[in-house]
């Protein structure tokens, strides 16, 4: 009988979550390619052999799996390495490895090409310019240090949910080595963590444009998002909006055909079942000097990529015009007065709340998925929210224009729609990479106990998946409030984001104001994370005092 | 055991209250901010590309002379702008009543889609010949400039941007920024110095950037000791501290208007017209000035410019006409 409503609950739950993926991802992305086969007249023939088509994919392609292979492996290797207790600082070390993105994109390129690029900081101060910075190599490096965060929590939340350490001793009580003991238990239980972060970093990469777009073009480095951009700054002539679009559907094609293989032949194999019963306190590791070669390998990596960077952020915020040396005596609050208005902070409230309702949302959705695609029948539906997350914002967002824009074009429903549609996929991959703790016999005793379905969900599913959880929701959080393209597109009286403010400022053709923006959103960010942070490290002491491993500890103890 | 189990039920109820309560204020700041102004009077909407310093107080102006009126506003860079009017064309009609563009290529487009276009105000007949159509009106300027890092000797002419004192030039992208491209325009319709021109920026290094403040950054952080961008974006950056110089170089300033145009579908509203006669009368073109905007209409005083500082025109016809086979022969020179 608990088999048959838990069946009966999932094909509604298909249903309802069929729907939902049918709204945000395949109406829309259908209708862009309706647009391109009715209005290109026969043209499309002359979009794919535009030239420089070819090398910008070749760019992109090569951009994407270059970013993948070195920023996967580096941030697992970080979430591995911050797992032993003689690293220093431990507890701050992983904080700081997802400080890089908290810089938001729309300003990272300036400060990279302001801390290394000629005139830059380490060339005025130690006289080392990185002129390949204005560059593939460049765009190369800044892609991967904002991806590495990315990686280390896909691996962190892998570990945090997948771990087994109890296997690990076992192996290393039979005489394995730790090397061995790595390779052969710990790494196969990630597989499925490093596994969802490949695939959404490499289509992150793939969809990226601020970075290739500031710092890649002007060395004649492009790629298929700033063709698109071009289209669209002369897309007043019907034929470059077209070739616009059909760029964007290139850039679907290519992701569908990295990602459903991936997705349909790699994932069932990566994914098990096993038991709720959260494991033991990880293994202790320590010995010799390789908890002080980690945090040195950890702050050299923090100082380049962030402290750098971000310090050229704060001083272009607090200079008043680029070019003026940032002495303290040069130091002003004007551009913070500049930007510092109740037009700010009302439209900073509108993104604040868009973003915690959507991250909310697309909890829920992302679990939704990674639920029901562990069936045959709705193991399509994890490839199929990917097809939107790879569309660059301004095409998303003229899809949903298209589509919904009759009847709520303007309103924060249609930027809400749209920022369900482009991140669902950040919250679907890292839940569902560590979705294997799926106790269906226990949540069907659970219920058989008397448990309402809610209560059983939440006490025997939630609490082990409690870091995933918040891992999806806070990346969809920060994205959410760093969207520019989406927002300062779709948006109508009344509904100007955060987004439309930064636009704008930027238009006005000083950096400085801009700079003040990012640092106020970063402070907006960073105030608030605290409590969180805190909360979090409450709940997983209280996972360990109070969760299922307790009883475990007290047989221990006996 | 039952106790047990009753606090735990009751634990269970009291966090579902609290996630019940999370959720409802959730929807209410997103539906609170959904309630827009509306207003009792008659409404219409404006599409821009022009920057908020310069539309807001002509819109602020114009609805304290009119006090029913109500001028909804849509700003967005040109990509985005061109982005949205295609959306909205898809899916229903242009939602602007009113469009005012940053360059009269871009409005060529809209007029040529048939969505804006086929009348201008009175008023527009004192605005320049140069600045106008039978669709469309200028109503303010951008003008292309030549910068120099402090120190640098300021070059005279565009053609001295070509010495190896300058390289490497910085230059915006004509397939990004549409003032750029009415530069590129003015330079290939002119037999002195056609593609050749910036054939030997290239081979000076210049380096194409995207936009023409990207162009002041780099020139101002040093990286090039020259550069070509709008006037506009040069005095902004010069005023606040840059260290660099503003020459309008011989044979003159490129001059790109940014016109206005009524939406064919809001032929009949006279607000719209309004508002569009408003931004082309003097007091209208006061406020563009003042703004910090280059006004068109002669007469009207606006932000610096030198004393018979030389200006030039693109042919924008002709421009309007080439421009695919222009960018495609710019590529050979720039690659990307």
């Amino acid at each position: 009988m608990a088999a048959r409503s838990t069946s009966l609950g999932f094909r509604a739950g298909l249903i309802v979550v069929s729907a939902a993926v049918a709204l945000l991802v395949v109406v829309p992305v259908s209708r862009l390619g309706y647009v391109v086969w009715t209005e290109s007249a026969g043209g499309l023939g002359q979009v794919w052999s535009r030239p420089g088509l070819a090398r910008a994919v070749v760019n992109t392609v090569v951009l994407a799996a270059g970013v993948t292979v070195v920023a996967v492996p580096l941030g697992a290797l970080a979430a591995l390495a911050l797992r032993r207790s003689d690293v220093p600082g431990r507890a701050w070390w992983r904080v700081a490895m997802v400080l890089p993105v908290l810089v938001p994109q729309f300003v990272l390129g300036y400060s990279w090409t302001q801390a290394y690029a000629r005139a830059g900081f380490t060339d005025t101060v130690l006289g080392v310019p990185w002129p390949a910075v204005q560059g593939p190599w460049g765009v190369w490096a800044v892609l991967v240090v904002n991806t590495v965060p990315l990686a280390y929590v896909f691996a962190a939340v892998g570990l945090a949910v997948r771990a087994e350490p109890d296997l690990e001793r076992a192996a290393r009580a039979s005489g394995a080595t730790g090397l061995t003991a790595l390779r052969s238990v710990t790494l196969p239980l990630l597989r499925p963590s490093i596994a969802a972060a490949s695939v959404l970093s490499f289509v992150l990469t793939l969809e990226s444009f601020a970075i290739p777009q500031v710092m890649g073009t002007p060395s004649g480095f492009t790629t298929v998002t700033t063709l698109i951009y071009r289209d669209l700054s002369l897309g007043s002539d019907p034929a470059s909006f077209v070739e616009a679009l059909a760029l964007a559907l290139l850039l679907v094609l290519l992701t569908i055909i990295v990602v459903i293989p991936a997705d349909l032949v790699l994932g069932p194999r990566l994914r098990v079942s096993r038991v709720a019963v959260t494991e033991g306190a990880p293994v202790e590791q320590r010995g010799g000097r390789a908890g002080g070669w980690i945090a040195a390998a950890l702050s050299s990596y923090l100082f380049l990529g962030v402290v750098l960077p971000v310090l050229a952020l704060v001083a272009a915020a607090l200079t008043p015009a680029v070019g003026v040396s940032p002495r303290p005596d040069h130091w002003t609050l004007d551009n913070f007065r500049l930007v510092l208005t109740a037009r700010t902070f009302d439209a900073l409230g509108r993104s604040a709340g868009l973003a915690l309702v959507a991250a909310t949302a697309l909890t829920v959705l992302g679990v939704a998925v990674a639920v029901l695609e562990r069936r045959r029948s709705g193991r399509i539906l994890g490839t199929l929210v990917t097809l939107t997350l790879v569309l660059p914002g301004s095409t998303l967002a003229v899809a949903l224009l298209i589509t919904y824009g009759r009847w709520i074009g303007g309103t924060l429903t249609l930027i809400l729609l749209a920022y369900l549609a482009k991140l669902w996929a950040f919250a679907h991959r890292p839940i569902s990479g560590a979705l294997d703790r799926l106790p269906l016999g226990e949540l069907q005793s659970a219920r058989a106990s008397g448990a309402g379905p809610l209560t059983a969900a939440r006490t025997v599913a939630l609490r082990p998946l409690a870091p995933a959880l918040l891992g999806a929701w806070l990346i969809c959080v920060v994205t959410a409030l760093h969207e520019v393209t989406m927002s300062s597109l779709l948006y109508g009286p009344g509904s100007d984001t955060f987004a439309v403010i930064v636009l704008n400022s930027q238009e006005l053709g000083r950096i400085g104001p801009t700079a003040a923006l990012s640092v106020l959103l970063t402070l907006f960010l960073v105030v608030p994370a605290l409590p969180v942070w805190l909360l979090i490290r409450r709940l997983r002491t209280s996972t360990g005092a109070t969760g299922p491993a307790a009883p475990r500890g007290v047989a221990d103890v006996r | 055991m039952l106790r047990v189990m009753s606090a735990f039920r009751g634990r269970v109820a009291r966090r579902r209250r609290a996630l019940y309560g999370v959720v409802v204020a959730l929807l209410l700041v997103v539906s609170g901010c959904g309630n827009g102004s509306s207003s009792a009077g008659d409404a219409i909407t404006l599409y821009t590309c022009v920057n908020d310093e310069t539309v807001q107080p002509v819109i602020a102006q114009f609805e304290s002379d009119h006090p029913d009126a109500d001028v909804k506003l849509f700003r967005a860079p040109t990509g985005d702008l061109n982005a949205r009017i295609a959306g909205d064309q898809r899916a229903g009609g242009l939602k602007a009543d009113v469009v005012w563009a940053c360059d009269p290529l871009t409005m060529q487009g809209y007029v040529d889609q048939g969505l804006v276009g086929g009348w201008v105000p009175a008023g527009a007949a004192s605005i320049p010949e140069r600045f106008r159509t039978a669709d469309y009106v200028g109503v303010a300027v951008l003008y292309m400039v030549a910068i120099y890092h402090d120190g640098v000797q300021p070059p005279a002419s565009w053609s001295d941007l070509t010495e190896a004192t300058y390289g490497p030039v910085a230059v915006p992208d004509p397939n990004v920024a549409a003032s750029a491209l009415g530069a590129l325009g003015y330079f290939d319709q002119t037999s002195e110095f056609g593609l050749d021109f910036y054939r030997k920026l290239k081979d000076q290094g210049a380096t194409q950037l995207s936009t023409p403040d990207e162009v002041v950054s780099a020139v101002a952080q040093g990286t090039s000791p020259a550069g070509v961008t709008i006037a506009n974006s040069a005095y902004a950056s010069k005023d606040a501290g840059s260290p660099i110089g503003i020459v309008w170089p011989e044979p003159g300033a490129v001059a790109i208007y940014g016109p206005i145009a009524l939406a064919q579908d809001s032929a009949d509203s006279s607000l719209a017209k309004d508002f569009i006669s408003y931004v082309a009368s003097e007091p209208g073109q006061q406020v563009v000035a003042k703004g910090g905007s280059y006004p068109t209409l002669s007469g009207v005083a606006g932000p610096e410019i030198p004393a018979d500082a030389p200006i030039v025109f693109p042919d924008w016809s002709a421009l309007a006409a080439e421009k695919d086979s222009l960018l495609g022969r710019y590529q050979q020179i720039f690659g990307g």
